[in-house]
């Protein structure tokens, strides 16, 4: 089992948490909890295990932090893997760029649309919006408009 | 490459489509020497709306239509997405029927987008002709679509916990000549395309995805499965009323532009099989789930759904704090991360095999830039 592979391959890194998760309800297989210093060294695991990176976001969650969400997933096998790994503002995290060269535009995302800087990423530029625009729209604090809920 | 003792100089290229008016704007930067490409650096964002943006500040249902309009091309498989998703948050189970009639309209839908890659794709290579075809027979199927959708291309059919209405007798006939009248376009196709000199000249050892590439770029779909890797999430990670059906994943060998070709049709030619069995097998019932709440307001948590577009995996993750909106919602679309892989791949190559590259792996842009 791809799930049992990936546990042991993930054992040796120390992460906050690595269980199995509710397939049904949430689509994970694997749930991992990690520190944004441990990511290139996860990253290098998932890889070698034969996934790729499915996704790379981010999620405002408060004033005071951000966390990271990474989706891995696997061609041979079903397994997805998610990572979440919370980010003091302010701090920047390890860029993945190196071992999964599709992180490179996921980041340069993440930044666009959050401020987030990678540490280490080789061309990091706004990507969706234009390279003059002075704001990252999907901080909760940018606001929100009024497009009405119909409540 | 230059003698040596003579200065080295590139210049640089724009490479389109760029007019405002096109469906699609992309620019991509082309540091040239002579004919060959240096570097490439794609420039995208200019059809950027901010759908996830716009999901934070919606409620589930008002962001539904959205969805038709982050790929037009394959509208019903983002529009099942997200319900699906919702429906995983909520724990609604849809009824049988609904499921084939998604099905059904979901291949169908299928079928429309490759056809439409390949006529405009040919098109970008200087063969006019079988556009005119294609576009014959896709305007069956938007024909049938209209029928029971209500649209020709932005598709917003289902609901949460099923579709709203039902498909009728006219529409199962519409299907079964649709389909015997396709199959009988696969000799003209062969003649006139696969079987050309010029197409398989330009195509053949061109554009490489090699699958250690695909696994660093998270490229998926066709593109993926023309390297000859079996990956299609209809069968990998079976949703909806796929598991209730025989078809097969085409597969290329070499990962070039004709292999990916070569998945496409076969790909049709696979959704028709679906679609056939579908009709045969379908079931009487109700095509909506009974229990569906008014007011949606899902319990904390996140999801994360994936389904096979015609351009690969797309998913929706969306993280939910009990309130009627979403509190955060991610579009991972295939094409993002085909067209990361495009300066690997157009680098040191002809700017003519650039273009045969480019559409080669069937980006469409409004669902790059979201």
């Amino acid at each position: 089992m791809l799930t049992d592979t990936i546990q042991k391959a993930l054992a040796p890194l120390n992460l906050a948490k690595v269980a199995p998760g509710d397939y049904a309800k949430t689509g994970y297989h694997l749930e991992v909890a990690a520190a944004p210093a441990q990511l290139p060294a996860l990253a290098q695991a998932m890889l070698n295990t034969g996934c790729f990176l499915e996704s790379l976001t981010a999620v405002d969650v408060s004033p005071e932090a951000f966390t990271l969400v990474y989706h891995f997933a696997n061609f041979k096998e079903l397994c997805r893997t998610v990572v979440h790994a919370s980010l003091p503002k302010g701090t920047e995290p390890p860029t993945l760029s190196q071992i999964y060269p599709g992180a490179d535009w996921y980041e340069r995302e993440v930044y666009d649309l959050f401020g987030i800087r990678f540490a280490g990423h080789p061309n990091l530029t706004r990507i969706l919006l234009p390279e003059d625009a002075d704001f990252h729209p999907l901080l909760k604090e940018f606001g929100a408009g009024d497009a009405g809920t119909g409540d | 490459m230059l003698e040596p003792g003579i200065e080295e100089k590139t210049f640089v290229l724009n490479l389109g489509p760029q007019h405002p008016s096109t469906h699609g704007v992309l620019r991509i930067l082309l540091e040239m020497d002579g004919e060959y490409i240096a570097k490439a650096d794609p420039v995208i964002g200019y059809g950027h709306r901010g759908h996830e943006h716009m999901a934070e500040n919606r409620n589930y249902l008002q962001f539904l239509p959205n969805m038709g309009r982050v790929d037009y091309l394959h509208a019903l498989a983002y529009n099942q997405c997200w319900c699906m998703a919702v429906e995983k948050l909520l724990g609604i189970t849809v009824p049988e029927r609904a499921e084939f009639i998604r099905v059904i309209t979901n291949e169908l839908n299928r079928i429309t987008s490759h056809l439409l890659w390949f006529g405009a794709y040919l098109m970008d290579l200087g063969a006019f002709t079988p556009f005119l075809y294609c576009f014959d027979d896709r305007e069956h199927i938007l024909d049938l679509l209209d029928r029971v959708t209500g649209s020709r291309l932005t598709y917003c059919y289902y609901r949460f916990g099923g579709v709203p209405s039902d498909i009728d007798r006219e529409f199962i006939d519409g299907c079964f000549a649709f389909i015997d009248r396709f199959r009988s376009r696969w000799k003209d196709y062969d003649n006139l395309v696969t079987k050309n000199v010029i197409f398989i000249n330009r195509t053949k050892g061109v554009g490489i995805i090699t699958p250690e590439m695909a696994l660093k770029y998270g490229i998926t779909g066709p593109n993926l499965r023309g390297s000859g890797i079996p990956y299609d999430i209809r069968k990998s990670e079976p949703y909806s009323a796929y598991p209730l059906f025989n078809f097969e994943i085409p597969i290329g060998e070499n990962g070039d532009i004709f292999d990916r070709y070569v998945v496409r049709l076969a790909e049709m030619e696979q959704s028709l099989r679906i679609v056939e069995q579908a009709l045969v097998k379908l079931p009487n019932g109700p095509i909506m789930a009974e229990k569906v709440p008014k007011r949606i307001k899902p319990p904390a948590g996140e999801v994360y759904q994936a389904v096979e577009t015609a351009r690969g995996e797309f998913g929706i993750y969306i993280v939910s704090q009990g309130e009627v909106k979403p509190y955060r919602v991610k579009l991972r679309v295939p094409s993002f991360a085909t067209l990361s892989f495009f300066p690997e791949m157009a680098k040191d190559n002809l700017v003519a095999d650039a273009v045969a590259n480019l559409g080669s792996i069937d980006v469409v842009i409004p669902e790059i830039d979201r």
